[in-house]
């Protein structure tokens, strides 16, 4: 055994806790159990309702009124942090262990600059406050904001949302803590500010000597980063081990199918996604056996009635019955090339594209945002008091066929989706469906148009009325549009069955569905009409990697039945790469590129094409890229549009022409066209 | 800032101009005719239009309000119909008095109520808790004028700690403050128990933000966390309501004023309608409403000024 005292920094010891609800007794954490190593990174993963922030947040006394710890110990500087007053909480608080928050935008105080935050933080220290500004502003440098000296004053909405989780960790690294706390530190940020944040942290671990726990659903952001992992289900951890253990030699059942599940560690380009069917078990209900024997592809009978010995190996531990005992199985685990999770093959799935006319036809469009008010523009003598925020684009969409549009925040995409139907004015360019110009129209005559095109919400429960049954919500399109001579009843019926939607959760309403089910509401929601096409703003957004292969699979499927097409936009480029026909890369409200799918993947043209695909944190720690040079800033404002190629200030190949000429859009092969002036193919 | 400015003076422009016209056609819709009222029932049919012709009340409605907003500009409000004095020098003489009231009522409410919303917010469930809870809706529940009716006969009358009638002696500075006490407690009590609700529905939101988990993350003191992270951001919904809530205590001190006999601005008007004094009325009325949209406007800038994603927007 190693010597826990030195090599040790917080030891979690059979952490048992439950929440208090009006639906009985949440058992949220059952005897959690791992160390954290000293001057290490570790990572908590696990899909939601896995309980890993509640871990984080009991190690700081944070946890919420209804929380009740029940057994276990947390053990950091030879105190039970589980047992000690406030006092003593508050004293760790911000000066030992400090956190860095997973959304900035709210995390942040919205009224207070910058330099008030931290010096608070530094309540403790007996510094001038003309030094404690100082701290401030070297952490600030240190975190790579620009200009520190005068942004220590900026207030949070000054910030771009990478500044802002910058701002965030520097605040956290301000007293030199020992342990570092982050909870999900990049959901809320872009891929190319993930790999920054990562590099960052890594870099601070180094420098500052500060031992690490994140948490994270994010696969690839725990391979990059971590040096340990710990595993969690349902408010279990069901494996530990080091990095490379976990990623290549993962022993938990569990473990092997989040890892298949990630469509970023599928090499070949499938249509349809592997899945681990059905849903967490009721942490209410009492439970018995193995946690995950209800999904577990390998699951015997005894499994979900006596509890599978802890087996020890070399780095870490795994909670399974194959490993050790009467019911070991020799051949588990499998070499890694063979899949153990669920993958049907479903329905013969060659959607074809025929070659007909473009459904959709989206030539020069331009949409432009009002800056300032009229009064103000007249005084100030400013021009173009607008911005634009879709600029020159042109699409097809063929009947059957799915086109991606990617690009990141602020790229314009879900303007360009909301324009197209007709729910954004354009201010040039034409918009023609089923080869009839529907640009501007009036929503008295759009309306039946709207029948063809239906749109699938980005936010799954936010987007449904929570007044409504599930059966009310997938017949309003049939209510709105006229559903004479229809059972509206059977209709439901017919859509929740497409939907694959059990028909008892017709009479659910939308704060009762997982984040999947709600997804299937929308999905029905869009179908009820019988459209053409879809627009899928995000439709993976928020969900787990054993549950958005549902989601997709669902689309594929309803695709090859009813010849939809598919407009989706997203940022994930890895599910993109198994979905899509086609790829169009937007940025600042651009197209860059736009080829197939596979071409686009493999050859990119455009610069920033090859830093989105390489941005991507890969769910390998063998592939973990050592230093991320390829990109570097952020997406600049619409208001300070560069003057020669949008992406110069950012491109590692730009030339001082990219900086002085807007590049064309150039045809590099009959479907591939991208506009850079030094094109990497 | 300037345009913004610009903007809300002229907003308030319109808003006044709007209040005054409403006003000048309620007033003639009134039965009776001020000339008779001015001058007596006796007066000779000469003199009548002799009167009306000097005053314009023999032309059209919408005339009269020009000549009325053209002379109002250059700060000539008329004059009192029955003692011709400017009433310009009537109101002024009488504001004191109403402002008194007024900032002090809501004064003490704000004084007493924020703290109140606020303790009740960071310990929901508490005895005090409950008890504000109660308070308020009993508070709000109570209109002003009952509170005053009630504050004098209990006060004043059977207990005789305080004087029921009047604004005190002029130039004797305790003798007014002990006269402001009873009125402007009645005018107040509701609005302590309103400001003390919002303020803690206010609060208990805040204190549910991830911004405050932050603070309490990096181990600030509870008491820095209330007072200069929750009460700084739940403060800002409260100023607006505070702002808005001088509308409503002008109308409690027309009551306030009639009940203990004070001679404010409320009671002039309230004197003015019923002998017909137009005058009066349109200057009392004027006043009124540019206090009020002044009131207002200075909310928002200290909203602003408070909060600094609202002043990048201004």
């Amino acid at each position: 055994m190693r010597d826990l005292a030195t090599d040790t920094m917080l030891e979690i010891d059979g952490l048992t806790l439950s929440f208090r609800t009006n639906r009985g007794r949440v058992k949220a954490l059952r005897e959690i159990t791992f160390p954290v190593r000293k001057g290490r990174i570790l990572g908590i993963v696990g899909e939601s309702g896995s309980g890993k922030s509640t871990v984080l947040w009991s190690v700081l006394g944070l946890l919420a009124g209804n929380a009740e710890v029940t057994a276990g110990r947390v053990e950091y500087g030879g105190k039970n942090l589980l047992t000690l007053n406030a006092e003593g909480l508050r004293a760790l608080r911000g000066e030992e262990i400090s956190v860095v928050f997973q959304d900035p935008m709210t995390s942040q105080i919205p009224v207070l600059p910058y330099a008030q935050q931290m010096s608070d933080i530094l309540y403790r220290r007996s510094m001038s406050e003309a030094d404690k500004r100082k701290a401030a502003i070297d952490m600030l440098r240190r975190v790579g904001i620009p200009d520190p000296e005068s942004r220590v004053d900026a207030y949070p909405h000054q910030f771009s949302g990478g500044m802002r989780q910058r701002a965030g960790i520097a605040m956290s690294m301000l007293t030199g803590p020992n342990l570092l706390l982050a909870d999900e530190p990049t959901t809320a940020l872009d891929v190319t500010m993930e790999a920054q944040m990562i590099d960052l942290m890594r870099g601070l671990r180094d420098d500052f000597d500060t031992t690490i726990v994140v948490v994270s659903h994010n696969l690839g952001l725990i391979a990059e980063m971590c040096d340990d992992v710990v595993v969690m289900y349902a408010g279990e951890v069901v494996e530990t081990g080091e990095v490379h253990d976990i990623f290549h030699n993962a022993r938990h059942p569990y473990t092997r199918a989040l890892l298949e599940c990630d469509p970023a560690r599928i090499a070949d380009v499938s249509r349809r996604l592997p899945v681990i069917p059905g849903d967490i078990p009721d942490l209410t209900a009492s439970l018995s056996g193995c946690i995950f024997a209800s999904r577990c592809q390998k699951a015997l009978p005894a499994c979900s009635t006596t509890a599978p010995p802890l087996v020890e190996r070399g780095t870490g531990v795994a909670k399974c019955h194959l490993l050790e005992g009467p019911f070991a199985d020799p051949s588990w685990p499998p070499p890694a090339d063979v899949t153990t999770v669920m993958r049907d093959t479903g329905k013969n799935l060659d959607a074809s594209v025929t070659e007909a006319k473009p459904l959709l036809e989206v030539r020069d469009l331009n949409v432009q945002f009002r800056t300032m008010g009229a009064m103000k523009t007249r005084l100030r003598g400013v021009g173009r008091p607008f911005v634009d925020a879709v600029l020159d684009v042109s699409l097809d969409i063929r009947p059957g066929e799915t086109l991606a549009l990617v690009g990141e925040s602020g790229s314009g995409k879900t303007t360009l989706g909301r324009t197209i139907l007709n729910l954004q004015d354009a201010a040039g360019g034409s918009v023609r469906f089923e080869g009839n110009e529907i640009r501007n129209m009036s929503e008295r005559r759009f309306k039946p148009l709207r029948r063809d095109m239906a749109m699938m919400f980005q936010d799954p429960v936010g987007s449904l009325s929570p007044r409504k049954s599930v059966r009310a919500l997938i017949t309003e399109p049939l209510l709105i549009h006229g559903a004479e001579g229809r059972n509206l009843d059977s209709e439901a019926e017919r859509l929740a069955d497409m939907v694959r939607l059990p028909r008892g959760f017709l009479s659910r309403y939308p704060h009762e569905l997982s984040g999947g089910q709600a997804r299937r509401v929308g999905v029905a929601r869009a179908l009820a009409l019988n459209p053409k096409l879809i627009i899928a703003d995000e439709p993976t957004a928020g969900l787990d990697v054993s549950v958005q292969g549902e989601i997709l699979n669902l689309m594929a499927d309803l695709q090859a039945e009813h010849g939809l097409s598919y407009l989706i936009i997203t940022h994930n480029l890895p599910v993109v790469r198994h979905i899509a026909d086609r790829i169009a890369i937007m940025y600042l409200g651009r197209i860059v590129e736009e080829g197939p799918a596979a071409e686009v993947f493999a050859r990119p043209a455009h610069p920033y094409t090859r830093a989105l695909v390489e941005g991507v944190p890969q769910p390998d720690p063998d592939r973990r890229r050592q230093k991320t040079d390829a990109i570097k800033g952020e997406v600049p404002s619409l208001l300070r549009r560069p003057k020669g190629c949008d992406f110069a200030t950012r491109c590692p190949l730009a030339h001082d022409t990219c900086r002085e000429s807007k590049p064309q859009h150039r045809q590099i092969a009959p479907d591939h066209r991208h506009a850079c002036l030094f094109p990497l193919r | 800032m300037t345009i913004y400015l610009f903007k809300r003076f002229g907003l308030a422009a319109v808003v006044v101009m709007a209040v005054l016209l409403l006003l000048f056609s309620m007033l003639h819709m009134i039965p009776g005719n001020p000339a008779i009222l001015a001058l007596g029932t006796r007066a000779t049919p000469e003199a009548i239009a002799e009167y009306s012709a000097r005053m314009h009340l023999d032309e059209p409605v919408l005339k009269q309000f020009v000549y009325f907003l053209g002379s109002a500009v250059q700060g000539d409000l008329g004059e009192d119909v029955f003692s011709n004095r400017p009433v310009t020098a009537i109101i002024a003489e009488r504001m004191g008095f109403s402002l008194a009231l007024i900032c002090t009522g809501m004064g003490w409410a704000v004084l007493l109520g924020v703290p109140l919303g606020c303790l009740a917010a960071v310990r929901p469930g508490s005895w005090l808790d409950r008890v504000t809870g109660i308070f308020s809706v009993g508070t709000i529940a109570v209109p002003s004028f009952l509170v005053s009716i009630w504050a004098l006969l209990l006060f004043s009358i059977q207990l005789r700690w305080l004087p029921a009638i009047g604004a005190g002696e002029p130039g004797n500075f305790a003798d007014q403050l002990s006269h402001l006490v009873l009125p402007a407690f009645a005018i107040g009590l509701g609005w302590v128990g309103y400001l003390a609700r919002m303020v803690r529905a206010s609060m208990l939101e805040v204190m549910g933000e991830p911004y405050i988990r932050s603070a309490s993350a990096f181990g600030l003191k509870p008491r820095r966390i209330v007072l200069g992270y929750a009460l700084r951001v739940a403060i800002l919904p409260t100023i607006t309501l505070i702002g808005m809530g001088f509308g409503g205590l002008i109308s409690s001190a027309v009551f306030a004023e009639i009940i203990f006999a004070r001679p404010g601005v409320g009671k002039m008007i309230f004197d003015a309608v019923s002998d017909r004094n137009f005058p009066i009325v349109q200057g009392g009325v004027l006043v009124a409403t540019g206090f009020y949209i002044l009131v207002v406007l200075l909310s928002d800038l200290l909203i602003a000024w408070l909060d600094p994603r609202v002043r990048s927007s201004l």
